[in-house]
């Protein structure tokens, strides 16, 4: 075996991916080669950095919630964004969800707040619009200017009648 | 990687029937491998649990597009590995995407690996280790993840990332330049000269 071919097959012999057709001329090579050797045993130093994390801790009825959102669609809180939430509060007795129950409560407050507030504009709206615009106490010009434009015609009719000499 | 196809596949069944009870169980199955293969990524505790989660229901709601003919373990380290890269991409936290031909610098190639001092702890060897790989392209950090961490054979990592078993084997080799790579620039007091 050549150093290029024994080199190109370093690594997945040390990571058991070779058949012991394609391992046996391998070792044969590396007892022979010492640079070879050295190759391996760099790869071996490297695949030692590797250490796995440790297992993060798995909250209890982890396996019950998720089946449970799963199957009957119900939401699941989401940690990571709920932490990062400004000015929320951390503690280690809080319970999981405590801060939405808190954050929704707030939510529907200010609702309420802004349903009240539009519904006190609206109604000060309609009630300025419905006092008279000027100190006049006619209720209504358009209805004056009728008024005053029959009683004329009325006069008139009457001044009509009366120069014809018409009998009542 | 132990495992019980048989019993994976009824719980599956019984799970599209509509048992809660079976798809807890199979969450129960693999809840530590997946806690494990996504806190590979992310560090924080409460991301891992939404992720985890966030798995899980995918594949509930993908339950009845699980072919057989994978293991339910490839199926469902699939799910997880892309929640967690679209969950990376979506941050912006990832490093560069990275090219299949990357080229290593030469100073891994003059430069013997490390190993880890002797009197390193095995938390501050991971805790360098998570770091280096925090800077190294997805497609690199995934195979070393399941390879390292996982100690998947490569035609699974191969059945799960969609690839050949060759594809795997040069992402590897370039993986773990790349890995020596970083460690050198970042750690350069663990680099002895050729």
């Amino acid at each position: 075996m050549e150093c290029h071919d024994a080199r190109s097959l370093i690594q997945s012999y040390l990571d058991g991916e070779l058949s012991q057709a394609q391992a046996a001329p391998l070792r044969a090579h590396l007892l022979d080669c010492q640079p070879c050797r050295a190759g391996a045993q760099d790869e071996k130093n490297l695949k030692r950095w590797f250490v796995a994390p440790q297992t993060p801790a798995i909250p209890q009825g982890f396996a019950a919630r998720v089946a449970r959102a799963a199957v009957q669609g119900e939401p699941l809180p989401r940690r990571s964004r709920l932490t990062a939430l400004p000015g929320s509060r951390v503690s280690g007795a809080t319970p999981v969800g405590a801060d939405r129950e808190g954050g929704m409560l707030r939510f529907v407050l200010a609702c309420t707040a802004a349903a009240a507030l539009l519904l006190f504009t609206l109604a000060l709206g309609i009630r300025t619009l419905s006092l008279p615009q000027t100190n006049q106490l006619a209720a209504d010009d358009r209805e004056e200017v009728q008024l005053d434009k029959v009683l004329e015609e009325l006069d008139q009719l009457n001044r009509t009648q009366a120069a014809a000499g018409a009998p009542r | 990687m132990e495992q019980s196809a048989p019993e994976d596949d009824r719980l599956v069944a019984e799970s599209l029937q509509g048992s809660q009870l079976a798809f807890q169980l199979l969450v129960e199955r693999y809840q530590e491998r997946i806690f494990r293969l996504i806190r590979g990524y992310v560090r924080e505790s409460a991301e891992v649990e939404d992720l985890a989660q966030e798995t899980f229901l995918k594949a509930y709601k993908n339950l009845e597009g699980f072919q057989r003919q994978s293991s339910f373990y490839t199926w469902i380290y699939r799910i997880a590995v892309n929640t967690v890269l679209d969950h990376i991409k979506r941050r912006g936290r990832s490093p560069v995407q990275a090219v299949e031909d990357l080229e290593v610098l030469p100073v891994t190639q003059m430069t013997r690996s490390p190993a880890p001092a002797a009197n390193l702890e095995r938390a501050e060897i991971s805790s360098i280790t998570q770091s280096v790989l925090e800077e190294i392209p997805e497609i690199f950090r995934t195979v070393l993840v399941l390879r390292e961490f996982e100690e998947l054979a490569y035609q699974d990592i191969a059945d799960m990332l969609g690839i050949s078993i060759g594809t795997v084997e040069s992402r590897l080799f370039r993986a773990r330049a790349r890995f020596k790579e970083k460690l050198l620039q970042k750690y350069p007091e663990f680099g002895t000269e050729l």
